[in-house]
C-alpha cells in the first residue's frame, strides 16, 4: 500500500510532465529543450538551487502543519494565519532583543513564533473539540483576522517608519545563516529538515503520537480507552500551530530580515495543496514539495530562456493536482465497492 | 409436482480479498419455507442479495419461473414479484409508516396527488389477512422493532412480492415477538407464497422450516427436509466438525459485593433519562447476566459504569469507592475491564494495527514505553504472547485490525481487556457477529475469569449465552430492571416475559 503511493505518485508526475510536453509541442517549442531549461533553471548554480530550496522550506513546513493537524482529524486551513503571527512575533523578538549572542537569539525568535502560533490555533481547535464548531470556517476567517492584526501593528506599534509598511531591521544575531549565496537560502532548512524527523519520531514512536493518532482515527475508540480525545484534539492543533508559526519565523529570520506587511501570498495553501496531494504522509510531504518547489523556480528561468509562458507550469501543477485526486477517486470507489 | 420457482445454480462472487461464493446453489418451491442457514460469513445473505439483485454475480446461472438471468437488479427482482427484508431494515425514520410502505411506488390521482385512501385500503387488507399488526400513521422513529419487521414485511407484499427473502429476521427480536412472526410467516406460507428464511439459530429453523439448506465458507453442503434432519446433524454441517455449544456453568460460591449500583438515573441520546432508577448488586466470584431487548437502556448501563456517560442521579460503588461519574481512564485504574458493544466503532481502532490495538491499555506504562517513548521491541513481544495466548489468527502482528474476521476482531478485545487481570470485567454483547468457533472460545475465556475469582457483568440479547453463562440475570426493560432471577430459576419463557414488561412467572 505505502510502496504504491510513491509509485503511483510518480506516475502522476510522469503524466502531467508528458501531457504538459504535448501542449508545449503543439504551441510550437521544442518540449525537451523547455523542460531541461526548467530543471537548469531550478537545479543548476548557487542562484537557482537555492531559490529552489528557499521556496521549499516553507512549503514542507506549512505542509507538515497541515498534515499534524490531519492528524488528529482536523482540517487547518488557518496555517496562513499562524505563519504571519508567527512571523511578526519573530520580526518583534528580532528587532527589540539586543544584546544576546546569535543562538540564543535565534531560539528566543523561534520559540515566541512558536508558542503564539500555537495559542492562535488552539483557538479554533477547542472550538471544534468542545464546541463543535466547523474549523474549516474559524480557520479561514481566522486568516483575515491574524493578517489584518499584522497589517496593524507593522503600521503602527511596530512599525520601522521606512514609508512602507514593515518592521525595523532585525539584528543581525537573529538572522539565520545564509547558504548558497547571492540566492535567500539559509540554515532554516536544516531546522525544517529537523523538524520533519521530529514529527515523524513523535507520531510513530512516542505515547503522544500513539494519543494524537488514535483520537484522529476513531475519538470514539480514545474515549473508551482512556485518552482525552478533545484534549488531545486541541493539543494536535497547537502542535501544528507551533510548526506554522515556525514557518513564518524562518521567513522573516532567514528570508526579509524585517517583517513586510502580506509578505507571504498563500504560502500556506500551497503547503496545504502539498500535503493534500501526499495524502498526510509524512515522508511523501518533502518529496510532493520539493516537486512543487522546482516547479516554480524552475518556470522563471524557463520563461527566460524559451519564451514559454511561466503559466503553463502553473497548468501542468493543475494536471498533477487532478491526476493525484482522480487515483484518490478510484481508491473511495474501490472502498466503496468492497463496503458494499 | 409442482414447478420451481426459483433455481440458482453454480453461483461463483468474489470480493476484493474474499471469495465469497463457490459454486452456491439454491432453490425454491412455491407455498414452502425454505431455510438458508449457515454460520456468519458463509455466504447466505450474499447469495440471497444476488437474487435481488443488489450484487452481480461472477458467474452462475439464475432461473425464475423458467426465465433465465445471469444478473438482475433489484427493479427485475421487485417485477419478478420478489421482496426482501434486510437485516437492517430499509426505513426512512422520518416518514410514516404508511409512507415508507408506498415510497416508489406511490398509487397516482389526478395533478400527480398521491392517492393516499387507495393504499389505506390495501393495507388494511394485509393486516387483517396476516395479523400483520402496524399503525401506518405513526412515524417509524416512534415504533417498535418488531414492528418495523411487520412494516418491512408489508412493504415487500405491497410490491407484490410472492416470493420473501428475510435476512436474519429473528435476531432483533424477543422470544414472544418471534413466535408472532412465525405464525405471520405460516399465514403467509399457506397463502402460497414462498418464504427464503435466512438464520444460525438452529432451534427456529427447525420450527419453521419446510426444507433447510447448509452453507459453509460460501460452498452449498446440503438441502435437507426438516422431517429427516436434527439440531446436531445441522450443528455439525454449519460447522464442519461437532460442536459441543453447551459451555456449562462453572459452579460459584458468591463473594463479597464488588459493585454496587444505587438508583441510578442517566441520559441517553435522545431521552432525558433513559435509565430510570436501576440498582443491583454484583458479588465476587459470579457472572452477573443482564439480558434485554436492544435499546432498553443496556448501553447507557455499560457506558455510565465505565465513564462514557454522565450519571445525573444516583451513584456506583466499587470496591467501596465511589466511581461515580469519574473519566474513562480513572475508571479502568480502579480495576474495571471493557468489551464494548461495538467493535467497529468503540472496541477497537480499525486503522491501527493489530499490536497498537492490543497495546492501547498499557502503552503509556513501563516497561512498554519510558518517558514517552515506546519500546517497540517489548510492544512487539507482548503482542505476539497475546496472540498465541488467545488464539488470535492472523498474517502478522502489523497488520490493520480492519483486515481480520470479526470472530478474530472480537478476540483481540477479549484479549486485550481480559489479560489486564482486572477485577470487574464488563462484557457488552461479547460474541456478536462472531463465527460459532470464537463465541466457543470466549465463552470460555468468560468462564476462566470467573474461575480465577473475577466478576464479569455480562450483557446480552442473546438469551441463551446469558442462560448458560450467568449466574443471577437481571433483565432490563425501558430503562428498569424488571427482575433479578437466579440461573436455576431462569428459563427462556420467564426472561422474555421480563424482556417484554411483563412479569415472571411464579415457580409453583
Amino acid at each position: 500500500m505505502k510502496k504504491n503511493d510513491y509509485v503511483n505518485t510518480l506516475i502522476s508526475i510522469i503524466i502531467s510532465f508528458l501531457l504538459g510536453g504535448i501542449v508545449i509541442a503543439i504551441m510550437g517549442y521544442n518540449p525537451l529543450e523547455t523542460f531541461s531549461q526548467l530543471f537548469q533553471g531550478a537545479f543548476v548554480g548557487n542562484f537557482n538551487l537555492g531559490c529552489t530550496l528557499e521556496k521549499f522550506v516553507p512549503l514542507v513546513l506549512t505542509a507538515l502543519a497541515f498534515t499534524v493537524s490531519s492528524a488528529v482529524s482536523v482540517f487547518n486551513v488557518g496555517v496562513e494565519g499562524e505563519l504571519y503571527l508567527g512571523a511578526i512575533a519573530a520580526a518583534w523578538v528580532g528587532f527589540s532583543v539586543v544584546g544576546v549572542s546569535s543562538p540564543v537569539h535565534i531560539f528566543l525568535c523561534i520559540l515566541l513564533a512558536m508558542v503564539v502560533g500555537a495559542l492562535w490555533a488552539a483557538i479554533p481547535g477547542i472550538l471544534k473539540a468542545y464546541f463543535k464548531v466547523n474549523e474549516v470556517c474559524t480557520t479561514i476567517l481566522f486568516n483575515s483576522v491574524a493578517v489584518l492584526i499584522t497589517s496593524y501593528l507593522v503600521s503602527y506599534p511596530l512599525s520601522g517608519h521606512l514609508g512602507v509598511p514593515q518592521t525595523p531591521p532585525i539584528a543581525d544575531t537573529a538572522k539565520l545563516f545564509r547558504i548558497l549565496k547571492p540566492s535567500r537560502a539559509n540554515i532554516g532548512l536544516f531546522i525544517a529538515i529537523a523538524v520533519i524527523i521530529f514529527i515523524y519520531w513523535l507520531l510513530f514512536h512516542t505515547t503522544i503520537g500513539y494519543k494524537l493518532r488514535s483520537v484522529g482515527l476513531n475519538p470514539n475508540f480514545s474515549d473508551y480507552i482512556g485518552i482525552d480525545s478533545k484534549k488531545t484534539m486541541v493539543g494536535g492543533m497547537m502542535l501544528s500551530g507551533a510548526i506554522g508559526g515556525l514557518a513564518g519565523a524562518i521567513e522573516v529570520m532567514g528570508i526579509y530580515g524585517c517583517f513586510l506587511d502580506n509578505f507571504s501570498i498563500g504560502i500556506a495553501f500551497d503547503g496545504m495543496l502539498a500535503a493534500l496531494i501526499a495524502k498526510n504522509n509524512i515522508l511523501m510531504i518533502p518529496v510532493v514539495s520539493l516537486f512543487l518547489a522546482v516547479l516554480k523556480s524552475g518556470s522563471l528561468g524557463m520563461e527566460r530562456f524559451t519564451g514559454v509562458p511561466k503559466s503553463l507550469i502553473d497548468a501542468i501543477i493543475a494536471m498533477f493536482i487532478i491526476l493525484a485526486t482522480m487515483e484518490g477517486l478510484f481508491l473511495f470507489k474501490k472502498q466503496r465497492k468492497l463496503r458494499a | 409436482m409442482i414447478g420451481k420457482l426459483i433455481e440458482m445454480t453454480d453461483i461463483n462472487k468474489t470480493f476484493p480479498n474474499v471469495r465469497a461464493l463457490e459454486g452456491a446453489q439454491f432453490d425454491l418451491y412455491p407455498g414452502e419455507i425454505h431455510s438458508l442457514i449457515g454460520e456468519n460469513g458463509a455466504g447466505k445473505s450474499t447469495l440471497m442479495k444476488i437474487l435481488y439483485g443488489v450484487y452481480t454475480p461472477d458467474s452462475g446461472t439464475i432461473l425464475i419461473k423458467d426465465q433465465e438471468f445471469k444478473s438482475l437488479t433489484p427493479k427485475q427482482a421487485i417485477d419478478l414479484k420478489i421482496g426482501m427484508v434486510h437485516q437492517e431494515f430499509m426505513l426512512v425514520k422520518d416518514l410514516t409508516v404508511l409512507e415508507n410502505i408506498i415510497l416508489g411506488f406511490e398509487p397516482r390521482k389526478s395533478f400527480n396527488r398521491i392517492n393516499f385512501s387507495a393504499t389505506n385500503e390495501k393495507i388494511d387488507y394485509y393486516i387483517h389477512s396476516y395479523g400483520l399488526e402496524i399503525q401506518p400513521h405513526k412515524k417509524v422513529i416512534d415504533i417498535s422493532v418488531g414492528e418495523k419487521q411487520r412494516v418491512e414485511i408489508i412493504k415487500t407484499l405491497y410490491r407484490g412480492a410472492e416470493i420473501l427473502i428475510l435476512d436474519e429476521p429473528t435476531a432483533v427480536l424477543t422470544p414472544q415477538e418471534t413466535l408472532k412472526l412465525f405464525s405471520i410467516l405460516n399465514l403467509l406460507k399457506d397463502d402460497g407464497k414462498a418464504i427464503v428464511f435466512i438464520s444460525h439459530k438452529l432451534k427456529e429453523v427447525m420450527e419453521i422450516s419446510d426444507r433447510i439448506t447448509v452453507m459453509r465458507h460460501g460452498k452449498y453442503i446440503e438441502t435437507v427436509r426438516k422431517s429427516q434432519t436434527s439440531i446436531p446433524e445441522l450443528a455439525k454441517m454449519m460447522v464442519g466438525r461437532e460442536v459441543f455449544m453447551n459451555i456449562k456453568r462453572v459452579p460459584n460460591t458468591p463473594g463479597d459485593v464488588i459493585l454496587t449500583v444505587k438508583d441510578i438515573f442517566v441520559p441517553g441520546d435522545r431521552e432525558l433519562s433513559k435509565l430510570k432508577g436501576v440498582s443491583f448488586d454484583i458479588h465476587k466470584g459470579e457472572i452477573f447476566g443482564v439480558a434485554g431487548v436492544d435499546g432498553n437502556g443496556q448501553n447507557e448501563l455499560v457506558e455510565s459504569l465505565t465513564g462514557l456517560r454522565p450519571i445525573e442521579k444516583g451513584d456506583i460503588i466499587f470496591k467501596g469507592h465511589s466511581i461515580r461519574n469519574l473519566s474513562s481512564l480513572k475508571i479502568r485504574k480502579t480495576g474495571i475491564a471493557h468489551i464494548p458493544e461495538d467493535r467497529n466503532k468503540t472496541g477497537l481502532n480499525n486503522k491501527f494495527t493489530i499490536k497498537e490495538n492490543l497495546i492501547a491499555n498499557l502503552y503509556r506504562k513501563k516497561p512498554y514505553s519510558k518517558w514517552i517513548c515506546l519500546k517497540n521491541s517489548l510492544i512487539k513481544e507482548y503482542a505476539e504472547g497475546l496472540i498465541k495466548k488467545f488464539d488470535i489468527r492472523a498474517s502478522g502482528i502489523d497488520i490493520p485490525v480492519e483486515s481480520l474476521s470479526g470472530g478474530n476482531a472480537q478476540k483481540v478485545i477479549v484479549a486485550r481487556e481480559v489479560d489486564l487481570n482486572s477485577e470487574l470485567i464488563i462484557a457488552s454483547q461479547p460474541t456478536r457477529g462472531v463465527d460459532v468457533g470464537s463465541i466457543e472460545s470466549i465463552r470460555e475465556i468468560l468462564n476462566e475469569v470467573k474461575k480465577k475469582g473475577a466478576v464479569v457483568l455480562l450483557v446480552s440479547a442473546d438469551l441463551e449465552e446469558i442462560l448458560s453463562l450467568s449466574d443471577r440475570i437481571a433483565v432490563m426493560y425501558e430503562g428498569k430492571i424488571m427482575g433479578i432471577v437466579s440461573a436455576s430459576e431462569a428459563t427462556e419463557l420467564n426472561l422474555g416475559l421480563l424482556m417484554t414488561g411483563g412479569k415472571a412467572i411464579e415457580k409453583e
